[in-house]
């Protein structure tokens, strides 16, 4: 039964009327897709020129989807225009469940953050599968798969000269019926689907053999709490205070609200692990000392935030590990004092 | 689309009077433009329009709904700015936040109060509220410390409070002067000197971090169970929504689960005194 149901929500349509009708909806929304630079792949604003350059099924790109809903800098009381619509295409899983705690912290009904949610509302996000790998990646390993089956709206798979569409919300939904409108679509052939449910099988294979004897995400909370002084003032002893890895991170949101005239508040991203982050008028910080600080952020996203959250603080992008300039891999510790 | 509320802007309060409480710290009386109200121990963000955002406990009661007080210590930027405001003025407020005293869990009960310095500020207006239901209180306690008489705050209001039946006033300074009659030490001191039964009472410890510690570790001493000891507790709250992170003392967002907790609640998070 089931097999019938994902049929019923596989579309496929041939690259190049895809590429025509995304021209097409560029007349109402902003389209953002990874694109190759010189150096790396990251998300543009796309226009027509650059529809056929768009990269599909790739791991992540350099920017975390976060900075679409949390943008570096954003003034929240000014009473601007309201955000045009936007589809964002190409995001990897890993991505798309960094917005799972965001929505938690964002949408909380006590106090849904307008800002967030109007950029949400407005947004429809396309996954992709990856069909390649990364050095870093390890979502597997904290039960993500590489490929979107919540929070996104569509799943992505490029084969060939054929774009597969899964759709997996209502908003999905939505976005087929304007597709239908503009070209030709059909459903995918179970064939197809199984090609591509093969190409994601393999990849989640590969993950987890490029990560032997990495602990789980039910492991790594035990094994923070375990880790010693020593542990934490060794792995922090080339952290320069950059926060890279707070800002590259999917799921970091903390903030800061800077004041302007007339009573304007402009939310600024910020890092626990910039000095002096909890530090109050009366001069106590709690994460003075630097070996402190560069604790917390694991505290908080394998200790805290699981104790509070149903979805996970870090989703194995490995972003963190890259972007660091003192080469402090978190995994390395992990699995040191694992062992 | 429905509109959302904007949950980072503030209502404007205009400033009707300043008072001097102590060389360092002044109480800033406001009007808000739009309907406010609060619980006590509750907090809100006042704003310094152009500068900044500081979390307060408002010192005024909780029946009070016109005006709304806060006691500041003159200790960083915006506090600064904040002193150096007059009466006319324009303020930003946002809130309230978090949650406060369960006041309705100290009925038929003793309340013993050890604040320090500034931290006499959310005491004031707990005390307010409990002389209004004190018919269903047994008893209240305040021990009060202060580093000298200069900065003793609330004159009047202890005095006040001396003569309100039911209600105990113990005073304490490191520093006394020549004019000082009543007791030498830090605020704990007074917790040897009272009489109070505890099986049959709650705690209430407000203060600076390092009176918070030692007072609790008192508390504990005299047999006060962990949940009967409520702690209104000081981090660097900036957004009040549980979301900007700077308040996290380990899985608690201190500005919304808290500020005031039980020791029960927080005593195995980490780093809680500073």
């Amino acid at each position: 039964m089931n097999d019938v149901t994902d049929m019923k929500n596989y579309y496929s349509l041939l690259i190049s009327d895809w590429e025509k009708a995304i021209a097409q909806l560029l007349e109402d929304y902003s389209i953002y897709a990874p694109i190759e630079n010189s150096d790396s792949i990251d998300y543009e604003f796309i226009d027509t020129e650059h529809i056929p350059e768009i990269i599909y099924n790739i791991p992540k790109p350099t920017t975390p989807l976060k900075t679409f809903f949390l943008p570096v800098k954003e003034n929240l009381t000014s009473q601007g225009k309201l955000n045009s619509k936007r589809i964002i295409i190409g995001t990897p899983n890993c991505d798309i469940q960094g917005l799972g705690i965001l929505d938690e912290i964002y949408l909380d009904k006590d106090y849904i953050d307008h800002a967030y949610k109007t950029k949400r509302d407005k947004t429809i996000l396309i996954s992709s599968s990856c069909f390649e790998t990364q050095e870093h990646c390890h979502c597997m390993i904290y039960g993500i798969n590489p490929y979107a089956k919540t929070i996104a709206d569509i799943s992505l798979s490029r084969v060939d000269q054929k774009v597969h569409l899964e759709v997996l919300s209502d908003k999905g939904e939505y976005f087929i019926q304007q597709l239908k409108d503009k070209t030709a679509i059909s459903n995918s052939p179970e064939s197809e689907i199984k090609d591509i449910e093969l190409k994601q099988s393999k990849i989640e294979n590969q993950i987890i053999a490029d990560n032997p004897g990495l602990p789980d995400y039910k492991k790594t909370g035990k094994i923070v709490e375990k880790a010693s002084d020593e542990i934490w003032k060794k792995y922090s002893s080339t952290c320069v205070s950059c926060g890279a890895c707070a800002t590259i991170c999917p799921t970091c949101t903390c903030f800061l609200l800077v004041d302007k005239p007339n009573f304007e508040k402009v939310r600024q991203l910020d890092a626990c692990q910039y000095p002096g982050f909890e530090r109050v008028a009366g001069g106590e910080d709690a994460l003075g000392a630097l070996p402190r600080r560069f604790q917390n952020r694991y505290f908080c996203k394998y200790v805290w935030k699981p104790q509070k959250f149903k979805s996970l603080a870090c989703t194995g992008c490995g972003r963190c590990i890259e972007a660091c300039i003192g080469k402090i891999n978190k995994n390395e510790l992990f699995r040191e004092v694992a062992n | 689309m429905s509109e959302t509320k904007n949950i980072y802007k503030p209502i404007r309060a205009k400033l009707l009077e300043v008072i001097t409480e102590s060389p360092t710290i002044k109480t800033f009386v406001m009007e808000p433009e739009e309907a406010f109200s609060f619980k006590t121990g509750e907090f809100i963000e006042l704003t310094v329009d152009g500068i900044g955002e500081a979390p307060f406990t408002p010192s005024s009661s909780p029946l009070e709904t016109k005006q709304i007080e806060v006691t500041v210590m003159k200790t960083g930027y915006v506090t600064e700015y904040l002193h150096n405001m007059k009466a006319g003025e324009t303020l930003g407020i946002r809130g309230p936040f978090g949650r406060g005293y369960p006041v309705e869990r100290f009925y038929d009960k003793e309340v013993l109060i050890l604040g320090g310095g500034c931290g006499f500020a959310p005491i004031r207006s707990l005390l307010y509220n409990l002389a209004a239901i004190s018919d269903k209180l047994k008893k209240v306690t305040l021990c009060y410390g202060a580093k000298t008489p200069d900065e003793c705050i609330y004159r009047p209001y202890v005095d006040q409070l001396r003569n309100t039946p039911k209600f105990e006033v113990h005073r304490t300074v490191d520093d006394p002067d020549e004019t000082w009659t009543e007791n030498v030490g830090v605020a704990t001191v007074l917790l040897d000197k009272i009489n109070i039964n505890i099986k049959d009472s709650i705690a209430v410890c407000c203060g600076p971090p390092i009176m918070m510690k030692f007072g609790t570790q008192k508390l504990l001493e005299m047999g006060y169970p962990d949940h009967d000891i409520y702690l209104s507790m000081e981090k660097n709250m900036s957004c009040g929504l549980g979301k900007c992170g700077h308040c996290m003392m380990g899985k608690y967002f201190v500005c919304k689960e808290g500020p005031v907790f039980t020791y029960d609640e927080i005593k195995d998070q980490p780093d809680i005194w500073s």
